[in-house]
């Protein structure tokens, strides 16, 4: 049995999207020393996965490339990608975290990011990182921008044919990888934990997740990605090139039925920002937001939401009841207009995103003593002076781990994160921290 | 706006455009998808200040049709560049008669790094005068 | 840092890398790549060319580093998008690879060329910029960045709570801070909010808090009743020149309050004035500060309604909702059947949103100068349903209307706040931007004034509101700093607020090195986001200030002593103080005079290039020769 490798940093972040990033390259410029651990195989987070990005429409890869490459290559960043945090404890005034290296079933020494393995391999599988909407093999790089570019195995759908072993040149594969276990120490830690969307198969009213054209809004930033599945926007269940496009806004926000009672502070300028990539990619095709306020309230959003009016995308005040399955492919809705005559009516479109919401995807319970809100994000107990500390002494959060917000306040909550870190790590020498 | 192969000019066009303003309003344009003529191009510059009167007039004998200047006018970080850049211009001016060539081939704007409009009024208005002129054509050397 | 000694690269026979970028259908979408690469591989000093989806990717970068480590190439050319965004990526690269980062040169064909034309003229242009950019890197010489020495002492300029904040922190981190403020009170705007959104916390108590924290901090001089006369220097060694003066006895800001400074103890706190920071200078004096760099928190001040908007200064049944939140905030009694105002209960009252916020052209009238306020002041909704909330639960009988556009409760526990409004039955009215609710007096009636508007929740029913109070939730503009602004040249953007260089990639830097920006005179912001936004800035300014030392790109003038004849002409048109001077030097026993520039100081204008009759000037990494070989070759292209 070999000893369980500990390793020494001052600062620990979990999670490697772009609020993890952005405190790490923060606390690093500072001249500490950090390690960031990522769940997924790839760092990038939510924000790589994006096509472009209000209210500047730049590409979304083009803002975040740079800052992964740069705590990528960064003398003081460590990354450990594809790991899970299992305990995070304080004991004699550092930080313990305990952590699983999950089984690539390739060794990363190795791997040279070739594709070799991925070009041989022949079983397919829906790809998710393209919304579903591909095919990717079941050895694989997450996708073109991934960091690190390093082949994993989805055993799930392996069928151990032995293929990718044969055709790798470095003999990275090794079907026998077994989890390994190791501690990182530090002396303070970032919560960067993020989102997920707020699950399509809750709402009955919305179909579960079952009727085809209704897809998720990540999906949409997929068909509009440059680099997406489709390279245009077509719907799913038939390829065709929809005429009429409808936005359900709070869907999974602000929806008691849910339990979700926040709002999400996203979704609004990503669908009106969609809504634009949509009409410069399907000029003819008509588009409708069904909303309840629009919620445009940072720097430049509001002449954005304007501009998109002027653009001749359709906002409707109105609540989306419930939506079914129509004819040819097309999705029915039945909305409750909230100006005009108030009626109930239904309307019908070729394709329907569903504006979903975010719900944590993280839950510290169990893991380390940090308490969530009644929303279940991570709980602010000073959120006025200093909004990134936890109930956890030496424990800071950013980003939409505690509760949503967009990615401009985002990074600007991760360098308040590090500033509250980094001001830790100074202290802890000499007494409290501030 | 009618089709491109029937605004753009023969002739090239420079465009010293600032680092500060004109070429980040030249990529705004981009990023709009806005489209103007393709014979332009776009070379970044710190401060136009930079160049020597007889810079523009190798530029036109080189063959250069048009040149804009877009640069951050008042808005100019270099202190005083660009009221001596407003000078230069007209010294080049002087030059450019001497040498018979149309003082209209050379252009000091200023852009502001979302002058979109602004940009492409530049650019079209200078694409139709070298459309009209033709190739610039030097009465002694330079 | 990278010990690598570059080899000199002149002598060396210079071998040029051209990687082209499709940008993942951006540019090959438009650009015929291939053909791109096949125009360019014969031209003069290029050894590879190499395509790529996304050369900004690792494996797209790794392409240019094994080129480097191989000896393929000693010049880099990138064809992609913008140089804003990936320049420094690609430098980054290059430098990792072991060669000097300034032998590179971007050529832009994302944003000038696959975005704005089509077809082959997309090709052809971006041929004649790749080629312009081979002849550029063909005359790179490398270069190194200039290093400064760093005072490790920063200026918060603003001591609302975004500047309190931010110099806590930059204290906390060893950092000297001065402290500035123009006012005789530290806490800013803060100091006149009643209870935040949506803790219910007393701004009072946060305001004082945080300020206690500074004055506590014996790195943190704080210089009230100062303003900021004069500024020069740089990032690492700026100067400034304070002016501290009395300030008029008794002081105003509150009215009708009138505060006699000399009863006032340090730290204590007067509403909507502030925290006394301890003294108040008997004369006028002048103060010279030598500061590494300057975090801007110049706040934001109330929108002002005009007279007669919605009723405005017609009627002073009309107030704002700042005046409503001092009101109640100095309520002698907490509770009662009705809100009593300026002596009178308050049986209905009205509040209507967007007063001074997401003005619309042709709409709304632009202000004295010419200005509208089309962004969105973030903070009213919360606050104004924090008020209503507040009112109704302490004075059950008096009723509130409230008429909005768009509820915009986005911050964590605002919905909540929004949902108790209507629980406690505030009614909800909607309009639309052109069609304005109308406050007029009324003529008789049991109310003074009467609010109609066209209400789009009830089909565009025209409702009449008979009302004792309107209350205006007012926005936020940016404290007037045009003094400031044009002293340090700091950019504004159209919305009148300080702009960031890159609301993602750097959202508290300004373009100029050395000056931060922390909240709300950036855009508006809340208490928490104002703290985020100064954390984030302090974070910068430690990174940059700590080590006693800042790099700087080396674009600046150098010059060739083969060919300087010490005219000073140079010197005459340079308009840095001490940036060009003329030295004497020894050159085979005789004794010449020549131009020495100050690199620190030098601004890399170029200026002292023109005027050079000799060409003895040129600005590092951007050549006189370097534009005419790119002239050049666009012509030839």
């Amino acid at each position: 049995m070999k000893e369980t490798l500990r390793l020494q940093y001052d600062a620990l972040v979990i999670g490697g999207g772009i609020a993890g990033l952005q405190s790490a390259l923060d606390l690093a410029d500072q001249d500490f020393k950090v390690a960031v651990i990522e769940k997924d195989a790839t760092i990038g987070g939510k924000m790589i996965r994006l096509s472009k990005v209000f209210p500047t429409l730049d590409c979304a890869s083009c803002i975040t490339t740079p800052k992964m490459a740069a705590a990528a290559h960064h003398d003081n960043i460590d990354l450990f990608t594809y790991c899970e945090v299992n305990s995070l404890d304080r004991s004699q005034g550092r930080l313990k975290a305990s952590i699983t290296q999950k089984p690539r079933y390739v060794d990363p020494d190795k791997c040279i990011g070739c594709r070799q393995c991925e070009y041989q391999c022949p079983v397919y599988v829906p790809d998710q990182e393209q919304g579903g909407f591909n095919l990717r093999k079941a050895v694989y790089i997450p996708f073109s921008n991934a960091i690190p570019q390093l082949a994993l195995i989805d055993v799930e759908h392996c069928a151990l044919c032995g293929k990718c072993a044969k055709v790798c040149p470095t003999e990275a594969i090794d079907y026998f990888q077994q989890p390994e276990d190791f501690v990182i120490e530090a002396k303070t830690a970032v919560l960067a934990t993020g989102f997920k969307l707020t699950p399509m198969d809750q709402k009955k009213e919305y179909g579960q997740g079952q009727i085809p054209n209704v897809i998720s809004s990540l999906q949409m930033e997929r068909l509009l990605a440059p680099h997406g599945p489709y390279q245009r926007v077509i719907r799913p269940s038939d390829g065709k090139e929809p005429d009429s496009i409808a936005y359900v806004q709070c869907a999974g926000s602000r929806d008691l039925s849910l339990g979700i009672s926040y709002c999400s502070r996203v979704c609004c300028m990503y669908a009106i920002k969609q809504a634009m990539l949509l009409s410069g990619a399907l000029p003819l095709a008509d588009i409708t937001i069904y909303y309840m306020d629009i919620r445009a309230f940072g720097k430049g959003y509001e002449q954005f939401f304007q501009n998109a009016k002027a653009m001749g995308i359709e906002f409707v005040k109105a609540k989306v009841g419930r939506i079914e399955q129509g004819e040819n492919h097309n999705v029915l809705l039945r909305i409750e207009e909230q100006e005009g005559d108030g009626r109930v009516v239904r309307r019908e479109h070729d394709l329907v995103v569903l504006s979903l919401g975010m719900v944590p995807d993280w839950n510290p319970a169990g893991i380390c003593p940090v308490g969530t809100g009644d929303d279940a994000f991570i709980k602010c107990v000073r959120p006025k002076l200093a909004p990134t500390l936890t109930e956890m002494e030496g424990v800071f959060v950013a980003g939409v781990a505690a509760g949503p917000k967009d990615i401009v306040d985002t990074i600007a909550e991760a360098g308040a994160a590090a500033m509250e870190a980094s001001n830790y790590l100074n202290s802890s020498a000499s007494g409290r921290a501030a | 706006m009618a089709s491109q192969k029937d605004t753009t000019g023969k002739g090239k066009i420079l465009i010293m455009a600032t680092e500060n303003c004109a070429y980040p309003g030249a990529n705004s344009v981009g990023q709009a998808h806005s489209t103007y003529p393709a014979n332009t191009y776009i070379i970044r510059v710190r401060a136009p200040v930079l160049f020597p009167e007889q810079f523009y007039l190798d530029c036109f004998k080189k063959g250069i049709s048009g040149i804009i200047i877009m640069s951050c006018g008042e808005e100019c970080p270099y202190e005083g560049a660009y009221h001596a850049l407003a000078k230069r211009i007209d010294r080049v001016y002087q030059l450019m008669k001497e040498n018979g060539l149309d003082i209209r081939r050379l252009r000091l704007t200023s852009i502001c790094t979302v002058c979109n409009r602004a940009f492409l009024k530049e650019v079209n208005d200078m694409n139709e005068l070298i459309s009209e002129l033709g190739p610039p054509v030097l009465d002694k050397a330079a | 840092m990278s010990t690598n000694q570059e080899k000199k690269a002149t002598g060396e026979q210079k071998k040029v890398g051209i990687y082209i970028c499709h940008c993942g259908g951006n540019i090959s979408d438009h650009v015929d790549v291939e053909k791109l690469a096949e125009n360019v591989k014969d031209l003069d000093g290029v050894a590879v060319v190499h395509t790529n989806t996304f050369m900004c990717s690792d494996p797209g970068q790794e392409l240019i580093q094994n080129d480097i480590r191989d000896g393929k190439v000693n010049r880099v050319v990138v064809a992609s998008c913008a140089p804003s965004l990936h320049e420094l990526t690609f430098r980054g690269a290059i430098k990792r690879a072991g060669m000097n980062p300034y032998l590179y040169e971007h050529a832009n064909i994302r944003e000038q060329v696959s975005w704005v034309h089509h077809g082959d003229q997309a090709t052809e242009k971006a041929t004649g910029l790749v080629a312009g950019a081979v002849a550029k890197a063909l005359r790179l010489q490398p270069l190194e960045p200039i290093r400064v020495e760093a005072r490790r002492h920063a200026t918060v300029i603003g001591a609302g709570v975004a500047g309190l904040r931010a110099a806590c922190d930059l204290a906390c981190r060893g950092l000297e801070v001065a402290l500035i403020e123009k006012s005789p009170f530290i806490g800013g705007r803060t100091a006149s909010l009643g209870r935040l959104v949506p803790t219910g916390e007393q701004a009072e108590e946060v305001i004082t808090q945080i300020a206690a924290k500074a004055m506590a901090n014996d790195k943190v001089t704080i210089y009230s009743c100062t303003e900021v006369v004069g500024f020069e220097g740089f990032v690492g060694n700026f100067r400034l020149t304070l002016k501290r003066k009395p300030p008029e006895e008794p002081y105003s800001a509150a009215e009708p309050q009138k505060i006699r400074m000399d009863h006032l103890e340090k730290g204590e706190f007067l509403p909507a004035a502030g925290i006394f920071p301890g003294d108040v200078p008997d004369k006028e004096q002048e103060i010279f500060l030598e500061t590494g760099a300057i975090v801007m928190a110049t706040g934001f001040r109330s929108y002002v309604p005009g007279e007669g908007e919605y009723g405005y200064l017609h009627s002073d049944k009309v107030i704002t909702l700042a005046e409503l939140v001092e009101l109640i905030a100095r309520y002698p009694d907490r509770r009662g059947r009705f809100l009593q105002v300026k002596g009178k209960p308050v049986r209905r009252m009205a509040f209507i949103h967007c007063v001074g916020s997401r003005q619309i052209p042709g709409i709304h009238e632009p202000d004295q100068d010419g200005r509208l306020n089309e962004y969105c002041s973030r903070t009213c909704c919360a606050a104004t349903l924090q008020a209503a909330v507040q009112i109704r639960s302490s004075f059950p009988e008096t009723q509130i209307f409230d008429f909005y556009r768009d509820i915009r409760t986005y911050g964590r526990g605002q919905e909540e706040v929004y949902r108790e409004a209507s629980r406690q039955r505030v009614t909800f009215f909607r309009f639309e931007p052109e069609d304005p609710p109308r406050v007029q007096k009324s003529s008789g009636g049991k109310f003074p004034l009467l609010v109609s508007v066209k209400d789009t929740l009830t089909f565009g029913e025209q409702i009449d509101v008979p009302v004792d109070l309107v209350v205006l939730a007012t926005g936020m503009e940016p404290t007037p700093i045009k003094e400031l602004v044009e002293m340090m040249k700091l950019p504004v953007g159209a919305d009148g607020f300080l702009q960031e260089v890159h609301p993602k990639l750097r959202p508290v830097e300004v373009a100029n090195t050395g000056i931060l920006l922390a909240g709300t005179c950036q855009a508006p912001m809340d208490v928490g986001e104002a703290c985020n936004a100064a954390q984030a800035a302090a974070a910068k300014t430690t990174a940059m200030l700590a080590r006693g030392y800042v790099e700087l790109d080396p674009f600046v003038a150098r010059v060739d002593p083969e060919r300087c004849k010490g005219t000073g002409l140079c010197r005459e048109a340079c308009p840095i103080e001490g940036a060009i001077e003329l030295k004497e030097r020894q050159v085979d026993g005789k004794t010449v005079v020549q131009a020495q520039i100050t690199p620190a100081l030098c601004t890399g204008c170029g200026i002292c290039v023109a005027v050079c009759p000799s060409r003895a000037l040129d600005i590092n990494g951007w050549t006189l020769e370097q534009y005419e070989a790119m002239v050049d070759a666009i012509v030839a292209a």
